[in-house]
């Protein structure tokens, strides 16, 4: 589903990626971990296509087609789905119209029919509820004054009405409480399926317990250090970065 | 008739008149015709050469010495009414809005003649009154048009304005607000929507000669192509009008390089006991909210028109009247897709 070769990005003149290289395929949930600064969020930000991330070499192939050369909206109606570390607050566009537009936006470049004001706030509330968001914040501003689990919560929904082939959760256990966690982890489970294929970015053990990993992959500057399966969640939470480091140096 | 007002003069810095337009086209235009429709109680006539004679600027003053006859309309009191106004023939035009004590009037005003125009409008709301005013003049960036408002509110009236301005070859907007009595309130809001070749200018002078008055302005402005906006506001808070608030707001939304916007807001404060806040912010478009809308698969300029939609919102938002404030939206919709097609 997604393979990534050799990636090196820069950003702002200044390389963050050093020849990264990953491979996840359809039915697969990998999950990245490593050191604040080591890279995750920028490789979520060029998966998803955000301007000022300079692909200096390498390659990302997402279904066979070329990722980067594709807009962010293009990528987001074939199927990409990022849930930022930092939502975006946006003023004056309210929480329900930017869903619905957002909705509408993907079916119609994959040339679907609209669905209708009222169709779309019955799928909302039903996505919203099982993530106990209420219709009071689907009224409120995009993400204006939600506190930080509320706002991952909102990522989720999204992520869960989009319902995407590829699903990069950037963080999003951070903020959240221990009930929310378990919400959001139900959230990404009722995803997971044959065809699609989840990055989980993580700096917690807490969150793998679960949404069990496939795979696991240790980020440090800018490249895959080390990688194995689930187990090596718990061996890293146990040792600390330093020694896995220190032991792929 | 003397020279037309240009960048020299200090008020009309950004909005040069002698440059848009002929002294003799000016001086030769002909006396404008208006179209009237009205429902519930109001009468209209002629208005008599004599009447009028609010505190114009200098167009204004220009306008109601050529338009030797217009139209008066009058809300007797207690009365409620509705009226929409719009010229059918351009030139020098001239109108008196009498609303009495207790009375209401929602006032609907269309600009769409092409041309020169130059109007003097005086408003005058008695004690109590209720004013609602929606003025929409359309883009047509061959025209030149000057409107020139008085406005006289006495004590306890509401005067509520909105004027939305999709851009002329020169548009200028002037509005002379006096709160005459304690409790007067005057509310005004704006946006001005500007594509290539758009001109805008919105120019308030609000004094406060009475205690406890409120006024408030909120005004948002989008400049995109080679267009320019302006907003000049003048608050005077005269001696002895204590217990006044006013604020005052306006921000500009820069689409390009070639693009600009003017913002003006200022304060003249005579009284002691006052409240008094304004602000002005001009910006562009926030890069980081653009892609986030874009990640969810809203095409660029979709979002683009989103976030300015989202920008205007709350002054689109101070009409009160839901149908045209729904229509108001429409246009403003319209417009934003203009820009960004
Ligand atoms: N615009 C920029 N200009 C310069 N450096 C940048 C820029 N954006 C990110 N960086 C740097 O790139 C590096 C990687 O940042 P990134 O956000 O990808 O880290 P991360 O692994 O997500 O960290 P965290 O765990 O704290 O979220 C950091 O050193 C950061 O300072
Ligand atoms: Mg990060």
């Amino acid at each position: 589903m997604l393979e990534i070769e050799g990636l090196h990005v820069a950003v702002s003149g200044k390389e963050i990626l050093k020849g990264l290289s990953l491979s996840i395929a359809a039915g697969e949930v990998h999950a990245i971990m490593g050191p604040n600064g080591s890279g995750k969020s920028t490789l979520s930000y060029v998966l998803a296509g955000r301007e000022g991330y300079e692909i200096i070499s390498g390659s990302i192939r997402y279904r066979g087609e070329d990722l980067a050369a594709m807009a962010p909206e293009e990528r987001a109606a074939k199927g990409v789905f990022l849930a930022m570390q930092y939502p975006v607050e946006i003023p004056g566009v309210t929480t329900m119209n930017f869903l619905k537009t957002a909705l509408n936006a993907q079916r119609r470049a994959r040339g679907e029919k609209d669905i209708d004001a009222l169709g779309v706030l019955r799928l909302v509330r039903e996505k919203a509820k099982a993530l106990h968001i209420s219709e009071e914040m689907l009224k409120r501003a995009l993400n204006v004054g939600f506190s930080g689990g509320e706002k991952k919560r909102l990522e989720i929904l999204q992520m869960a009405l989009f319902e995407p082939a590829l699903a990069i959760l950037d963080e999003t256990d951070s903020g959240l409480d221990i009930d929310a966690l378990k919400v959001v982890a139900d959230g990404v489970n009722g995803l997971r399926s044959s065809e699609r294929a989840m990055l989980v970015i993580t700096h917690y053990q807490r969150l793998l317990n679960h949404i069990v990993p496939d795979r696991v992959h240790v980020l440090y500057g800018g490249r895959i250090i080390k990688e194995g399966g689930k187990e090596l969640a718990h061996e890293l939470e146990a040792k600390g970065y330093a020694e896995i480091i220190r032991e792929a140096a | 008739m003397s020279a037309l007002p240009n960048r020299r003069v200090e008020d009309w810095k950004y909005t040069d008149l002698r440059n848009a337009i002929e002294g003799e086209a000016v001086a030769s235009a002909p006396v404008a015709r208006w179209s009237v429709t009205l429902s519930g109680t109001v009468e209209q006539n002629e208005l008599p050469e004599i009447m009028a004679r609010g505190t114009h600027g200098e167009m204004g003053t220009v306008a109601a010495a050529h338009a030797k006859s217009g139209i008066f309309l009058h809300v007797g009191k207690g009365e409620q009414g509705t009226v929409h106004l719009e010229l059918s023939n351009a030139g020098h035009g001239r109108a008196l809005i009498v609303v009495e004590e207790g009375a209401s009037l929602t006032l609907r005003e269309t600009m769409s003649v092409g041309d020169f125009s130059n109007i003097a409008i005086e408003i005058v709301a008695g004690p109590n009154a209720q004013l609602h005013h929606i003025r929409e003049a359309n883009a047509d960036g061959e025209s030149v048009r000057v409107s020139d408002y008085s406005i006289r509110i006495a004590q306890g009236a509401t005067y509520r304005a909105h004027f939305a301005d999709f851009g002329a070859k020169l548009s200028r907007t002037e509005l002379h607000i006096a709160l005459e009595g304690e409790g007067a309130e005057v509310h005004l809001s704006g946006v001005s929507v500007l594509g290539d070749g758009g001109h805008a200018d919105v120019t308030t002078r609000v004094t406060h000669s009475a205690g406890n008055a409120q006024s408030t302005q909120l005004f948002k402005l989008i400049a995109g192509g080679k267009s320019r906006g302006v907003y000049q506001g003048k608050v005077s808070v005269a001696e002895g009008a204590n217990g006044s608030d006013s604020r005052q707001t306006a921000k500009g939304l820069l689409l390009g390089e070639r693009a600009e916007i003017d913002l003006k807001p200022e304060l003249e404060i005579l009284a002691d006991d006052v409240k008094c806040a304004h602000g002005a912010a001009i910006g562009d478009l926030d890069p980081e909210s653009l892609f986030y809308l874009r990640s969810r698969g809203v095409a660029e300029p979709e979002a683009r028109a989103l976030l300015m939609r989202a920008f205007l919102e709350d002054a689109v938002a101070e009409i009160t009247d839901e149908d045209i404030r729904a229509e108001v939206w429409s246009h403003v919709e319209a417009a934003l897709a203009e820009l960004t097609a």
